[in-house]
């Protein structure tokens, strides 16, 4: 997601991870582990020139 | 069309069913437990504060099911066209209306047209205004450049072509326009029994 909005031409593009987010299901949450799945805040701008 | 085509069509008319049908559930029986944290739980989990909870609708809090707070870093300002892109039972919606004020203006985007009237008696029963068009992200139905900022809780992931869904954000937002959005991402390419898997998309 972070390529894809940069490459769109949105710029100042930030990302931080939802540090409380799991889900509730125990084997869910393992395998979203396994597979580096996180919840994430992106923050972007389109160019004030765009 | 080709086999891989109809294979790939085939997947995402599953894909779109079963994440309405995920949804509604939510929207319609909020008691129930899923994989998922959501409601109240889930916002407060995810630093909504107290009192935007208790200031909106009741029905919008419990139905809630996003991934975190896009309204954190969304910096409304009072006057601004926000859109609300999959706005589900509509409590980011409502809590942004409150943000603009009675100057600004919350647009909510959802492809399920049950959840669009779902979201609005919520916003109607909160006394805050919000407008709700059935529509898809890869097809914003919103002209060029009408949008000031663009806010969205866990729902971009579930689209096959994230692409062509930003290129339709940075089309609708005025330039100087902004986007605050929280969302599923994966470190590693999932295997293809999950991307084949509806279920699993929708969770």
């Amino acid at each position: 997601m972070f390529r894809l909005l940069e490459e769109s031409g949105f710029e100042e593009v930030r990302s931080a991870v939802v540090t409380n987010f799991r889900f509730r299901k125990s084997s869910t949450q393992h395998a979203a582990e396994a597979y580096g799945v996180k919840a994430v805040m992106m923050t972007a701008m389109k160019p004030a020139s765009a | 069309m080709t086999n891989a085509a109809e294979l790939q069509a085939s997947l995402e008319a599953q894909l779109k069913g079963e994440i309405m049908r995920m949804y509604q559930e939510v929207g319609d029986h909020p008691d129930r437990e899923f994989h998922f944290y959501h409601g109240r739980e889930a916002a407060e989990m995810f630093g909504y504060p107290q009192e935007w909870l208790d200031r909106a609708p009741s029905g919008a809090v419990a139905s809630f099911a996003g991934v975190g707070n896009p309204l954190e870093r969304g910096n409304l300002r009072s006057g601004e066209t926000v859109l609300d892109l999959g706005s589900g039972a509509g409590l980011d919606a409502i809590i942004a209306s409150r943000q603009v004020g009675p100057t600004g203006k919350v647009i909510g985007i959802d492809m399920n047209p049950a959840m669009c009237l779902k979201a609005k008696a919520n916003a109607d029963a909160g006394g805050t205004a919000m407008e709700c068009r059935e529509g898809r992200m890869e097809q914003i139905p919103l002209p060029d450049a009408s949008v000031d900022v663009i806010i969205s809780n866990g729902v971009i992931n579930l689209s096959f072509h994230k692409r062509r869904v930003v290129q339709e954000m940075f089309r609708v937002l005025k330039p100087g326009g902004r986007m605050s959005i929280t969302d599923i991402v994966s470190a590693k390419q999932l295997s293809q029994s999950i991307v084949n898997d509806p279920k699993l998309w929708a969770s």
